[in-house]
């Protein structure tokens, strides 16, 4: 795949070469099944807690760390 | 001709709204200017709840003037807030019965009373088993959704209590809601309360009244709507990222083309899989078609196209568009934004309209019902009645030119991986971009489509001006269509449309700047997202902390204020076109304008300018960025070690 060059702006307003955008062209043929990842009830349930966090996490709650879990 | 340009902003419609008028089919466009709306209705001030009435009671606008009541002594303010309240109860309603159907099927599903639906999303079970408390184990997946679906069963009935999917809810706002008392009971209970309340001679304080509705309309999103979404994930899959395309172009002349137009996926499901039986083809073929393609109207076409891809034929205005097209040989209908006069226009060509729901019939439309027990047979019939009526087509065809691609299928879930995929999926990049300016804050723009406003003007208007500014748009139902057929549910918009900080977020994660998450019953997964947002932490611990807001800009029907309600009585601001129902009463609206604000940290707001409102979506997202500090941007400081120190020290 050939590399892209694009020009941008930096942080501190400097004009860059940057590698651009590096995806195959043409549109999916079907749908992108993400799920379809987790085969078991064990890393079903495992990805619950770790990905699904914000409801499943015994212990972890972001902001709601350290207060009663509902 | 330049009327019709008045009428819709999408040409493919004003094309169809050409061929009504020189056909001489009547539309909804044509009854919008042939009949005005009732000033003393539209703004709320009319009461007809008791046989002394209807009694017109508008609020007098000068200071010190009697203020009139109704016969039974009701002010304006009681009128307006129970009229409200009312359309609060029959969103609410829609959205719990559509539930209920649901979870019938689910039920009789997980017992193995029908054999055409089945489990197909595994993980989510266990999510809703997690969510109720029912034991995973070892168990059979059978036992697990058993469970699960007798409980959700009786989230409707229940009396007391709170709803179950409420404590998916910030903590903080869980705490809210019981402090100020709008924790929902149970699904049925608070519709009902509602329509006692607002009988003549009971409630009569309208703050009274409207605090109830906004329990109520609670009950639709953290319960009635987001049961729908849950139950529906787990029979039909959640919805993963698929490209589809939108707009009445989708349409086939030399095919046989069914539109499946309502809300509920149960049938259109069957029909997806019917519509794949090679056997149906063949009869197809048999008629002279070349094949069956199948189409989408409204939040059926939003469900099946969130889950296989299904083209979209168009949203709530271009329902008689697609059949003045001459093309259509059946159009299935279930329940909620099926307009009567189908019968009229189909009757102008070739088109069978099919009402499938016991609860929905039309006069003058065959009846042709969806039993679960038969499913997948009602709809291989439902299939050959517009396969028969193929070679009957006798109108003049013209389809459109117009389809485009979309992007769809953004569940929260698979945002959540989207941003950080299997082992690290996470909100976390969302925030850290809202926290850094990138992304300036995230809006919901939901709703209709109403023919007293420009068709998709408002909704294009609106999305372009958020992302245009760095707002990251989360869509459902008809304005995700507006934004689909504008090519604005692509990863390409954000280059085109989107502010440079959107468009870095959305190019380096390849995603559109709108996302597009499903049908009405969908906006609990905007709930959910929200949520996430807050709990993965850095902007604040409740929704109403968030640099967010809300926005149905063509809005018409009564979930849209249920849907408004429920975002309000959440935490978040939302603004509202068109029209807005208690203008009548100023202590009514004032009280939904601010006095909800210090009750539920979140009110609602009218605007009929699209682009204002957008502005003032804007301007809160700013106050809020300002509130959290992350208004503007900080200079790196380099911290030696005495900076440390102090640092410890303090």
């Amino acid at each position: 795949m050939k590399e892209k060059v694009e020009e941008r702006v930096s942080f501190d307003g400097k004009k860059v070469k940057i590698l651009g955008g590096i995806y195959e062209e043409g549109k999916p043929e079907s749908p992108f099944q993400w799920r379809k990842k987790l085969r078991s009830r064990e890393e079903m349930l495992a990805y619950l807690k770790t990905g699904e966090r914000y409801w499943f996490s015994d212990e972890w709650y972001g902001s709601e760390k350290r207060k009663t879990p509902a | 001709m330049a009327e019709t340009e008045a009428k819709s902003a999408d040409q493919a419609s004003v094309e169809m709204i050409e061929k009504a008028a020189a056909e001489g089919v009547e539309t909804v466009f044509d009854r919008a200017l042939k009949m005005k709306p009732c000033p003393i209705g539209a703004e709320g001030s009319c009461c007809k709840n008791c046989g002394m009435g209807p009694c017109r009671v508008q609020a007098p606008r000068k200071e010190g003037a009697v203020r009139p009541t109704g016969v039974c002594g009701a002010t304006a303010e009681t009128i307006s807030a129970r009229n409200f309240a009312r359309m609060v109860a029959g969103g609410a309603a829609a959205h719990g019965d559509h539930a209920r159907g649901v979870a019938e099927l689910f039920l009789a599903t997980a017992k193995g009373e029908v054999s055409d639906f089945e489990i197909k999303d595994e993980q989510k079970l266990y999510q809703l088993a997690m969510d109720f408390g029912v034991e995973i184990g070892n168990r059979d997946l059978k036992d697990i959704a058993i469970d699960v679906g007798e409980i959700a069963m009786a989230e409707f009935g229940r009396q007391e209590g709170e709803i179950l999917f409420a404590k998916r809810a910030p903590l903080k706002r869980q705490e809210l809601w019981r402090e100020t008392g709008t924790m929902p009971r149970g699904i049925d209970r608070e519709v009902v309360e509602i329509m006692h309340r607002t009988h003549i001679g009971v409630d009569q304080d309208y703050k009274s009244i409207l605090k109830a509705a906004a329990r109520c309309s609670l009950s639709d999103g953290w319960g009635g709507s987001m049961i729908s979404t849950e139950l529906q994930d787990i029979m039909f899959g959640d919805p993963v990222p698929v490209a589809g395309q939108i707009n009445l172009g989708v349409l086939k002349e030399d095919h046989v083309n069914i539109i499946v137009h309502g809300h509920e996926p149960l049938l259109p499901e069957m029909l997806v899989v019917a519509a794949q039986d090679p056997e149906m083809r063949k009869y197809a073929e048999s008629k002279g078609a070349k094949g069956i393609n199948l189409a989408g109207m409204c939040c059926s076409a939003n469900e099946i196209l969130m889950r296989h891809g299904i083209p979209v034929a168009g949203n709530f205005l271009q329902q008689e568009l697609a059949i003045i097209t001459g093309a259509v040989e059946a159009m299935t209908v279930d329940v909620q934004c099926e307009m009567q006069s189908l019968v009229n226009v189909a009757r102008c060509y070739h088109t069978k309209l099919i009402t499938t729901d016991p609860r929905a019939h039309i006069e003058g439309a065959m009846h042709i019902e969806f039993e679960e027990h038969e499913a997948l047979n009602i709809a291989k019939r439902i299939l050959r009645e517009a396969i028969d009526n193929f070679p009957n087509r006798r109108a003049q065809v013209q389809i459109p030119s117009q389809s485009i691609d979309t992007v769809v299928g953004f569940s929260h879930e698979t945002i959540n991986y989207l941003l950080g995929g299997l082992y690290r999926a996470s909100y976390r990049p969302l925030n850290d971009n809202i926290i850094n300016g990138r992304i300036r804050g995230i809006a919901g723009v939901v709703g209709c489509n109403n023919a007293r406003t420009l068709h998709d003007d408002a909704h294009l208007k609106m999305i372009l001006e958020l992302i245009g500014n760095d707002v990251i748009v989360l869509t459902t139902g008809c304005s995700a269509m507006a934004a689909g057929k504008y090519g604005l549910l692509t990863p390409e918009a954000a280059h085109k449309y989107a502010g440079e900080g959107l468009a870095s977020v959305c190019e380096a994660v390849g995603i559109p700047p709108v996302l597009h998450m499903g049908s009405c019953v969908d906006n609990s997964r905007i709930l959910m997202a929200a949520t996430a947002v807050v709990k993965d932490g850095g902007l604040g611990d409740d929704i109403s902390d968030l640099p967010a807001a809300g926005a149905a800009p063509e809005w018409m029907s009564e979930k849209a204020i249920s849907i408004g309600q429920y975002f309000v009585a959440s935490g978040v601001y939302t603004v509202f076109g068109v029209t807005w129902p208690t203008l009548g009463s100023d202590e009514v609206t004032r009280e939904l304008f601010e006095g909800f604000d210090e009750i539920f940290k979140g009110r609602w707001d009218f605007e009929q300018d699209p682009v204002k409102a957008a502005g003032k979506m804007i301007e809160h997202i700013d106050k809020k960025r300002k509130a959290l500090g992350i208004d503007k941007k900080r200079e790196r400081v380099l911290y030696d070690m005495a900076k440390r120190r102090e640092l410890e020290a303090a």
